[in-house]
């Protein structure tokens, strides 16, 4: 018996992680190879013409899981009755634009969009906010939608724990699927504190040991992987001449597959998600903590030693996050 | 006991249709969810920090199915033991070229792509030409790597097929997936042939003719056939930019039925080495209906081919022997 279809909406569908995103979605990494998926699209007026050349791309691939397609640019329309809303969409920073220009526009944006996400989403719609700044534009859709509640309102780290990850498995020369456990703590953004104290490795035919035991070099895992997983977008754009669709799209998917269907026994993501005072974190901003997943439930996990070095960087994140929560109420005024 | 990885070649892979491509790739999308791959991609040098950023961004995303990457510029690199080949890099059509301009430009690509493959590539790599004129392009691959199997030269035509799928489940608001065995007869050109002569849609009351639901003969035989034809250009008129992402998708299909095998009772299409099957020219690569099993395609024979049709075979069929004295004139 064929599971029933699950609304997923991405707003911004017609930019670049959007055309990233879809193809993944409609392939089942987000929910599963084996749920079928409505696709919800949204983008604005301007992007009307190539968001439904998306959509006929849609249609033209033929996928089997995907049950239909809703492309709009009216969001009650994009989000009646979603399970799933990828926000994507925000206004991205131009040349000369002063980091309280960006603020404000996209405060506008996601102020508007709680109202229509919280009168028109699926009981218990699971949020995550891609389109930075993330954890501010996913702290203002929480303060907008009061009746959502504030556990199913996230922001992607999970493409900074991954390009951690990825650091430490070319350091090591091993694959990644045998690095785990290391965690992003903060904003995305470049405080954040990519931290190894509790990730492990499990070399082939060996047990499970710590990252900073076999890396044997804490120099480097506290200055350059540090600062080289801090600064990987900007390395992208340089690269690419384009920021990082392919891989904040398939991280958009890890972050949603593993909220829904759960982490894998041993292991935590990082996600960032409303604060409860863990960690001496503040709560009342969205930060982003090691997390383990269980039946659609996110729990921080608790009891990981912090040290010194640790506890400061964590500190400078939070503070930069209670500063960007200050300049969006002032934008809002 | 994890699978042994398998080594999958993409060239132009810093393009549009590499970015959706690899990803689908390294999520087990072309060969299973249970089959580890190693990416080898290849664009020219002036693409060289674009593909390195395309790499960056691999390792970034962490894929479990992803054992290794490789980056290059070296067309010897990145074919050394190769499995299955996916040549998407090629010259453009540019403002201005003539059809002659394009094919001679392609045809010198691919003559020493197939040097190259035939070298160093795995023995029985299976290889599928995307890039366009993508039957042609198919061809003189064959031609210079006399030592490849020609049944292990294909080209895309499943983009089109697909096309043909999700147009019929429009037309009769179904389910894409209870569609099935359109058939894209020739060339992954305009003069293709999308035919429903042997269609069929999956019903409550099971299996029935896609003529008889759509009762539609005068749009079956015009308009469904023109928009099938002329897709491509209806994406870029939309995007501004060429059909990646269902190109992409295509190819996976393409690969993914070709070494895991079709459905039973399902065929797809495959624009592969004719072997005058239906009276299509011989020594050309024509695209077919194929079922396909222990990693091998076999032409769908015994299918009633009416007048219509086979007019339209024979355009589809008289192109593409005109594009190959095209290929061989730029060659001399």
């Amino acid at each position: 018996m064929a599971k029933e279809p699950v609304r997923v909406l991405v707003t911004g569908a017609a930019g670049q992680i959007g055309y990233a995103l879809v193809p993944m979605i409609a392939r089942g990494v987000m929910l599963g190879s084996d749920q079928p998926i409505i696709l919800h699209m949204l983008d604005i007026e301007p992007a009307t013409e190539a968001l439904n050349g998306v959509k006929m791309e849609l249609v033209d691939a033929a996928f089997p899981l995907l049950i239909d397609v809703v492309a709009t640019t009216d969001a009650m329309v994009a989000c009646k009755g979603v399970n799933i809303a990828v926000m994507v969409g925000g206004f991205p920073r131009k040349e000369g634009m002063e980091r309280k220009d960006v603020m404000s526009k996209n405060v506008s944006i996601y102020k508007a969009q709680a109202s229509a996400l919280e009168k028109q989403a699926a009981p218990d719609c699971k949020v995550l906010v891609v389109a930075n700044p993330a954890n501010t534009n996913a702290l203002i859709l929480k303060e907008f939608a009061p009746s959502i509640p504030e556990k199913n309102i996230t922001c992607l780290t999970r493409l900074d724990h991954n390009r951690a990850l990825g650091q430490l498995s070319e350091r090591l020369k091993i694959h990644v699927g045998q690095v785990k456990n290391v965690i992003i703590w903060g904003n995305h953004s470049s405080t954040q504190y990519p931290d190894v104290n509790h990730a492990t490795v499990t070399p082939t035919n060996s047990e499970e040991k710590p990252v900073r035991s076999v890396v044997a070099d804490d120099n480097w895992l506290n200055t350059e992987f540090i600062t080289t997983v801090q600064q990987r977008g900007a390395a992208i754009i340089k690269a690419r001449k384009l920021s990082s669709a392919l891989s904040a799209a398939s991280a958009a998917c890890d972050h949603i597959r593993d909220w829904v269907l759960g982490t894998p026994k041993g292991t935590w993501v990082s996600m960032g998600v409303y604060s409860d005072g863990s960690y001496g974190i503040q709560s009342g901003i969205i930060y982003s903590f090691p997390v383990t997943c269980d039946k659609g439930q996110w729990s921080i996990a608790q009891g990981l030693k912090i040290d010194d070095f640790s506890r400061e960087k964590m500190d400078a994140t939070a503070k930069e996050l209670v500063e960007e929560k200050t300049l969006a109420y002032s934008c809002l005024n």
